[in-house]
């Protein structure tokens, strides 16, 4: 019979061709959306792990929920007892120490507050991949009272590489310090609200300026991204609960999560409308051709078949149909995924940045399946009120379409 | 008996009308005869032959394929019994295009599955060659003549070896002379293997070769005929309502 079903499939070439083209395109919208609602997330998520979150962030255990009002009540005082258990990660790429701080930066005329990041330049400038310099230079591992600015912080402060400024901070103690430093760089980074209020000095000179040696972050960056659940699992095993918390990258971006959260409804929204539209139009065409062999289905009932095997017959056939279109679809998908990806998409800056980028279409397996699916699923729904039709016929009605 | 048909009547409803194809219809089928059912368009005589053929049930009445009664059965059961034990050829051949000669005749053999591959191959061959078409065996019924088709179609039929075979007006849509051959083709095979053939027809030289003639007009028999080696034709009772009794 299978036989049988596969001739029938390719009889009327023209007619077949055209409902292979309904699924085809149907399948291969599917997969040039999902590759690319795909492209923007992962874009997304590594501009936002590598501008200033990196993979994994160790605190004090309750610096993530009170460490901005009592900044100097969890510090990290044996920084070298977590940089040990973090070496033996089998992914990780760096781990670096961060001295996080609020204050007043004042140019000479007036102040502003800040948010500060007293960090290892180096390390840091290997993890920000994605943290763009747009004036000057990016700090340095011998820099010493030297600092970067945000691009906002710039702006409102109106300084420029070669200005001084001066930073205010109240220490542990409770004074005030204050202590001047050199504008070098201004840096951008995928958020604006970010830049607008931090700036960067070396982890040395933020030990001086707050009278602390310590740091109330450890920064860990991973080989891929991918690895990041599993160290966070291994962090916590080895870490004493009640001393440390760990964090991981989509705990600390509430952003990139809900991004996720609506892209990906905004694409399954999309996949029921594409779902309707192949079924309709294959529908129509499966209705037609099949209606066109009422008499044919008429002399198989006349021979004997029963109209279960009819009805198999006709659902056989477009089962072959619909795997046909959805492979074919996930072909040319791929190939057209492939050729857009070649030249690019260029993008505007997303909300909250001012940093463009192109995008790609990448091949991920879980939309090829899915749009696969969904143009076997529309083809199989769209033969399926057909097949009973015609299946349920009368014998001697149907063999009357034959003269 | 091989068909029997017992007090049928069949009822077509168009609409909110009924109309009457068949009234009251009792027939005997002997085994072994060339029987016409011969009528005007519109006697029923097509009716009283797809109700034998089992591809419609009776309004009223029952009837009997080997003297076994089908009238209760069910759609499958009816389909089974049409895969073992009924060959049909019709007016418009009817062969499965996307299938060669060959694998037309094969297709209802694949459906009984004592059959085995060998005995399909077997049979298959042997009904092609009986028709003359053992050439075209590969062709596709596109390539092949009316004539040919025809061939192919009455191959097929004999194929599961049938109790019955109905041909509903088998030479209306072939020229003369094809038409002579295969209803000379057919009587042969009736006459050499006592193949029991029922024919609807409305056409004289299947009348002229019958040894069975019943004749219908308006959904009833008006009259049965017996053709004999000797006597010729006769015709029993006129405007029969009774069982066909004559002894050849």
């Amino acid at each position: 019979m299978l036989r049988l079903a596969l001739r029938n499939v390719f009889r009327h070439r023209l007619r077949t061709a055209l409902t292979l083209a309904a699924i085809v395109s149907g399948v291969c919208g599917l997969m040039l959306t999902g590759g690319f609602v795909e492209d923007s997330l992962l874009q997304l998520r590594e501009a936002t792990i590598h501008s200033q979150i990196g993979h994994l962030q160790i605190y004090r255990t309750g610096y993530y929920e009170h460490g901005l009002q009592r900044p100097y009540q969890f510090l990290i005082d044996e920084p070298s007892e977590v940089l040990r258990i973090v070496a033996r990660l089998p992914d990780v790429e760096n781990a670096m120490l961060r001295l996080n701080f609020s204050g007043v930066i004042n140019n000479g005329r007036t102040d502003l507050p800040i948010v500060g990041v007293g960090l290892e330049p180096e390390k840091e400038n290997r993890l920000g991949s994605f943290v763009a310099v747009t004036d000057g230079r990016a700090l340095r591992g011998n820099d010493v009272y030297q600092i970067v600015l945000g691009e906002g912080v710039a702006k409102s402060s109106k300084l420029r590489p070669g200005d001084s400024a001066t930073l205010l901070v109240t220490t542990a103690g409770g004074a005030l310090n204050t202590l001047d430093f050199e504008v070098v760089g201004i840096f951008r980074s995928f958020s604006k609200d970010y830049d607008a209020r931090t700036v960067r000095i070396p982890l040395a000179a933020a030990h001086e300026l707050l009278d602390v040696h310590s740091a109330n972050a450890v920064v860990v960056s991973l080989k891929d991204t991918g690895a990041t659940a599993d160290a966070a699992t291994f962090l916590r095993r080895d870490l004493d609960e009640h001393r440390y918390e760990v964090k991981t990258w989509d705990q600390l971006a509430d952003f990139y999560g809900k991004t996720a959260a609506l892209y990906r409804r905004q694409f399954a929204v999309l996949q029921i409308i594409i779902l309707i539209a192949v079924l309709l139009s294959v529908a129509n065409s499966i209705n037609m051709s099949t209606f066109d062999r009422i008499g044919e289905f008429g002399t198989l009932r006349a021979l004997g078949n029963t109209s279960g095997t009819v009805l198999r017959l006709v659902l056989s056939e477009n089962l072959v149909l619909g795997l046909v279109g959805a492979f074919g679809g996930a072909i040319v998908g791929a190939l057209l995924a492939w050729v857009i990806s070649a030249v690019g998409i260029p993008m505007p800056p997303p909300p909250n940045s001012n940093e463009g980028y192109i995008a790609v279409i990448r091949i991920v397996p879980w939309v090829v399946a899915a749009s696969m699916l969904v143009g076997f699923a529309a083809t199989l729904g769209g033969a399926v009120w057909p097949a009973f039709r015609v299946a349920r016929l009368s014998i001697v009605d149907a063999l009357r379409q034959n003269q | 008996m091989v068909v029997r048909v017992e007090n049928v009547s069949k009822t077509y409803r168009l609409g909110d009308q009924h109309v009457p194809a068949l009234k009251n219809v009792n027939l005997s089928v002997e085994p072994g005869v060339f029987l016409a059912l011969a009528g005007p368009s519109g006697s029923g005589k097509t009716t009283l032959l797809n109700l034998m053929g089992c591809i419609d049930t009776p309004t009223s009445g029952r009837l009997f394929i080997n003297n076994q009664d089908v009238t209760g059965k069910t759609s499958d059961e009816l389909a089974d019994l049409r895969a073992r034990s009924i060959g049909f050829i019709f007016q418009t051949f009817n062969l499965l295009p996307v299938l060669s000669a060959e694998e037309n005749v094969e297709y209802p053999l694949l459906q009984i599955t004592e059959i085995d591959k060998k005995e399909r191959r077997a049979r298959v061959l042997r009904y092609l060659e009986m028709v003359g078409i053992a050439r075209f065996a590969r062709h596709r019924p596109n390539q092949l003549s009316g004539g040919q088709r025809q061939r192919v179609a009455i191959a097929r039929a004999l194929a599961i070896h049938p109790t019955i075979v109905l041909a509903d007006e088998p030479t209306a849509n072939l020229d003369h002379v094809t038409g002579k051959s295969i209803l000379r083709l057919m009587k042969s095979i009736n006459r050499k293997f006592g193949t029991t053939f029922v024919f609807s027809t409305h056409d004289p030289r299947v009348m002229a070769l019958a040894n069975r003639l019943v004749h219908i007009e308006d959904g009833e028999i008006t009259r049965l005929g017996v053709r004999t080696r000797d006597k010729g034709l006769l015709y029993a009772a006129e405007r029969a309502q009774c069982t066909n009794d004559v002894e050849d």
